[in-house]
């Protein structure tokens, strides 16, 4: 039973961490953009859920008070609806999602838009900080998410009973993961994927070509964050609650790029490789890190080691290989294989 | 502890941050993240110093300053040094910061469980104001701070403008190429600006306990602060990281107090939201900074002033 545990949440967070990384990888990876303010529309998914969605619960269901005891009235009356009919339960599901995309594309592309001009120094220090300002407010005022103390989710499965309702959950997070990595691979492939990549290496060429790069900034992030507020939103109704500290700095900015690096920038597939790859490294950190921590005899708490140890892995990653397992490929459009494919015959003729 | 004193003593301490922050940002083109972090290990040094052998923290300040620039020494040589020789762009040098900032936020956390462990006394949080002695009315952190700005200010004006070698390091700041074809090492130059950041964010790492509480996630939170007072000033000048600290600090606590007043202690959170909103104004109105301004140009100031 013990492996099966372990394997759903593997699963649970390659379909998680799949998304975020994806979204980060159509800005960092294509687009160039540092956004090291990648928990920020994580963290808005979360809002969504659990700041908006359970207010309009609230609003529908007549409750009143504060966001932290009503968030536990509604998911005690929607779960007992969600029981009865399965409809109300889905609707919730498919609601907050788009929700979560929306407030994440708006509030992506406003968080862009003082930056949007800056090089990318000053864009990924300023990013960074209107993030972990964001963070710190939802975390010390109680009003937005229950800051400190969280608030409740209904559970939008509570129609499957006991531990069936994990598996299909599991199940949703990676259909949706799917989707997002099909939508994003489709997106990539067409001319604006090459925008991007162009974008990225000379934004004086880019402009030279009549494109304006800051709405092409804007329209990136907004893009990015719609699909990270979806892993936010994706968590929060998994774990039926929202505590503003789940969604701090490490795990949702800095654990990404790690993630994009190790699998290799500015390619879908690497991505996957890349998300796979650390997931199941660090759940069997998680899973086993009072054994690790007593084998080794080390007189400290593991989470600090998987701080260091991940924080390693970065830099090696950095200094040894800085392409990442697999190694970006150029976008080979129609004409381009024609191009290509002409050129070897003819060289066939030749030889 | 009054109000504007201790906005004046976090200024201090933010200006000894920016100053190091400027510095290595103008040799290694590279915005620091991990100095927070630096100024934490800073803190540790000395309650370390002052669990196992009782020192006073105030006389942990010549060790900070000494292992503090060894760190800056190990973060250099060790990681941003392999990189830019190998012509690693700004972002990969900027996430490589970033994952040094992780490394010390684990060592130092490790290192926390670990004392608190020998000491039987958890050192995960701790604040010095109960060592802190009264002078003259004012708390002795008042007095202490200005004095380690003053010397530290007067002996970079040495180091940079009495010496040659502070010649050498003002041309490679200035431009590097041009330094190097002169025959400046631009490489001694770049150790030194780390030797100096790391020394004096540990010193503002001691001081900053006598302020505030500190757990091993502090540096995570006084970045923001941090930036946003070496950007305000202009990311590119020292002078800059001095008026900037100062402006920061300034409002972080003496507004957000003046607006307590109006809306209530609720407020009182929100301090960091004032800099990030002094922060993103700069950036708009300026994004060089204050220092980059050229007032002369400006055409009412010069119609107010002709």
């Amino acid at each position: 039973m013990a492996e099966e545990f372990l394997i759903l949440n593997i699963v649970i967070w390659i379909g998680l961490y799949l998304i975020v990384a994806l979204s980060l990888n159509i800005e960092f990876g294509f687009g160039g953009i540092p956004n090291f303010g990648r928990a920020f529309a994580v963290l808005m998914g979360a809002i969504a859920v659990g700041g908006i969605v359970n207010r309009i619960l609230m609003l529908t269901l007549g409750v009143s008070g504060q966001i932290i005891d009503a968030s536990g009235v509604v998911k005690t009356a929607m779960n007992d609806m969600i029981a009865q009919n399965p409809l109300i339960g889905i609707s919730l599901l498919i609601g907050g999602l788009l929700l979560a995309a929306v407030i994440g594309a708006i509030t992506g592309a406003a968080f862009i838009l003082p930056s949007a001009k800056l090089s990318e120094d000053y864009l990924a220090i300023t990013l960074l900080a209107i993030s972990e300002v964001m963070f710190l407010v939802s975390y010390y005022h109680p009003d937005i998410v229950g800051g400190y103390y969280g608030v409740k989710v209904p559970n939008v499965l509570n129609f499957i009973p006991g531990e069936q309702r994990l598996f299909v959950f599991a199940a949703i997070i990676i259909f949706i993961a799917i989707l997002v990595y099909l939508l994003v691979n489709r997106m990539l492939s067409s001319p604006y994927g090459r925008l991007l990549k162009a974008m990225r290496e000379n934004e004086e060429v880019v402009k030279a070509y009549g494109k304006d790069i800051m709405k092409l900034r804007i329209k990136t992030v907004a893009v990015g964050s719609g699909i990270a507020a979806l892993a936010g939103a994706l968590y929060s109704m998994f774990s039926v609650n929202v505590i503003a500290t789940n969604f701090s700095r490490v795990e949702w900015t800095f654990y990404p790029f790690l993630m994009v690096l190790l699998g290799g920038l500015g390619n879908t597939r690497g991505v996957v490789v890349g998300v796979s790859s650390f997931v199941i490294a660090r759940i069997f950190l998680i899973t086993y890190k009072f054994e690790i921590v007593e084998f080794l005899g080390l007189p400290f708490d593991p989470v600090w080691l998987e701080y260091i140890l991940f924080g390693f892995v970065m830099l090696l990653i950095l200094i040894y290989r800085p392409e990442g397992l697999i190694r970006e490929k150029p976008i080979l459009t129609d004409p381009i294989k024609k191009i290509l494919k002409k050129r070897k015959s003819e060289l066939g003729d030749s030889g | 502890m009054s109000v504007l004193e201790g906005a004046i003593i976090y200024s201090n301490l933010l200006v000894l941050l920016a100053i190091g922050l400027t510095m290595t940002y103008i040799t290694t083109a590279v915005p620091n993240f991990a100095q927070g972090s630096f100024a934490v290990f800073g803190s540790y040094i000395a309650i370390t110093l002052l669990r196992l052998l009782g020192v006073h923290p105030y006389l942990s300040i010549p060790v900070a300053f000494v292992l503090g620039g060894g760190l800056g020494v190990v973060i250099y040589t060790g990681v941003l040094r392999p990189l830019i020789n190998r012509g690693a762009q700004i972002v990969i040098l900027m996430i490589a910061t970033l994952a040094v900032d992780l490394i010390l936020l684990g060592l130092i956390g490790a290192y926390s469980d670990y004392l608190g462990m020998i000491t039987k006394k958890s050192a995960k949080k701790f604040i010095f104001t109960p060592y802190d002695f009264p002078v003259l009315n004012l708390t002795g952190i008042f007095f202490v701070s200005i004095l380690v700005i003053v010397l530290i200010l007067f002996g970079l004006y040495l180091l940079l403008y009495k010496t040659k070698f502070g010649v050498a390091m003002r041309a490679s700041m200035e431009n590097p190429s041009l330094a190097e074809i002169m025959g400046v090492n631009v490489e001694n130059t770049r150790l030194a600006s780390w030797i100096l950041s790391g020394a004096l964010a540990a010193v503002a790492g001691v001081l900053l306990p006598f302020r505030q509480e500190i757990v091993p996630m502090t540096g995570g939170i006084i970045i923001v602060s941090i930036f946003a007072s070496s950007i305000v000033g202009g990311l590119g000048s020292i002078f800059g990281a001095l008026l900037g600290g100062y402006i920061v600090g300034i409002s972080e606590s003496f507004v957000t107090f003046q607006l307590s007043g109006i809306f209530g202690p609720g407020i009182l959170v929100y301090s960091r939201v004032i800099s990030l909103v002094v922060l993103v104004i700069t950036l708009i109105l300026a994004p060089k900074g204050l220092v980059s301004i050229k007032w002369r140009r400006i055409k009412w100031l010069k119609s107010f002033l002709s």
